[in-house]
């Protein structure tokens, strides 16, 4: 019962991200563009209220000691410092994003709005997942 | 047909909601990418990198498995039109979502997913939740997205697409 709960609040809150990365436009490869040409602040805006949001809440979370559902402190763990991965990674990473104007999320809602493009590029990050794996001790990190 | 989009400052604020939501409902972290990751685990344990206990992502998987189900909904529903929003076209007259543009999605989703396991983490992981957390690793991470993105933008869209 528990399995299933956890499982349908994935799920919806999944759903509740899609609708709205969908309905802002955030999922567009023109919203993108116009973003990385500073051509409207749509997109900042978006991005910089989400991040105060976040911070916020977590402050909140903190001096509250708000536990989860389950009765547990919340615990966070810090993204590890590995700042040649980080940087070069992210460079990557941005550079697939104004490709295509998709992030992740974003890509797994192409894959259901428009499944030949979305499964393209599914295909394509499962691909380059796999390849970061053999080049994984190579790399600089 | 234009659309206005949901206004930022409602949907920014909705999108930061996710990260008390995952930890106090899922005792999770925000994130997107692990996903990748967690499918080819699914099916094969080699390279090393794929041999970890995966059970810890697996939430990721039903999180995405929501958003295609949004996906699906907005195919079915016909309302997508903010995919050919005719104001952004002005700015950009692309017909980016065609089938003609295959290597582009093919190629960049192959950035998209080495970029974010080598970086450790994506939008999700570093832009709002890491730096929600103040952390270091996701702020030089969002550089290094933003520094991509804008070489991208200015030296090669407009070759591929000659704007």
């Amino acid at each position: 019962m528990k399995k299933i709960t956890n499982i349908i609040i994935s799920i919806s809150l999944g759903a509740f991200l899609g609708f709205v990365l969908t309905e802002s436009q955030a999922i567009s490869w023109y919203r993108i563009q116009e973003m990385f040409h500073f051509q409207s602040f749509h997109m900042f805006g978006l991005l910089g209220s989400a991040v105060v949001t976040g911070a916020l809440s977590l402050i909140i979370i903190k001096k509250l000691k708000i536990k989860s559902m389950n009765n547990n402190p919340v615990k966070l763990k810090d993204k590890p410092l590995i700042w040649k991965a980080n940087l070069f990674g992210g460079i990557l990473f941005g550079l697939g994003w104004g490709l295509t104007g998709a992030c992740s999320a974003p890509l797994f809602i192409l894959v259901g709005l428009s499944w030949k493009l979305g499964l393209l590029l599914l295909i394509g990050a499962l691909s380059g997942t796999f390849f970061y794996a053999l080049l994984k001790d190579k790399l600089p990190h | 047909m234009n659309k206005e989009p949901l206004a930022w400052y409602i949907a920014g604020p909705m999108i930061g909601l996710i990260v008390p939501l995952l930890l106090i409902l899922r005792e999770k972290q925000f994130g997107v990418s692990s996903s990748y990751r967690y499918l080819i685990s699914l099916f094969t344990k080699k390279p090393n990198y794929f041999s970890y206990d995966n059970k810890v992502d697996a939430w990721q998987i039903q999180f995405a498995l929501g958003l295609i189900g949004v996906g699906l909904y907005y195919f079915f529903t016909n309302d997508s039109d903010f995919f050919f929003n005719e104001d952004l076209k002005n700015n950009f007259p692309v017909d980016f979502y065609s089938l003609e543009n295959w290597f582009i999605f093919l190629g960049g989703g192959f950035l998209v997913g080495f970029g974010a396991r080598y970086s450790n983490g994506c939008t999700a992981g570093h832009c709002i939740m890491g730096m929600s957390q103040l952390s270091p690793a996701s702020f030089i991470a969002t550089i290094g997205f933003f520094v991509g993105g804008l070489i991208v933008a200015y030296f090669v869209n407009p070759i591929l697409f000659s704007y």
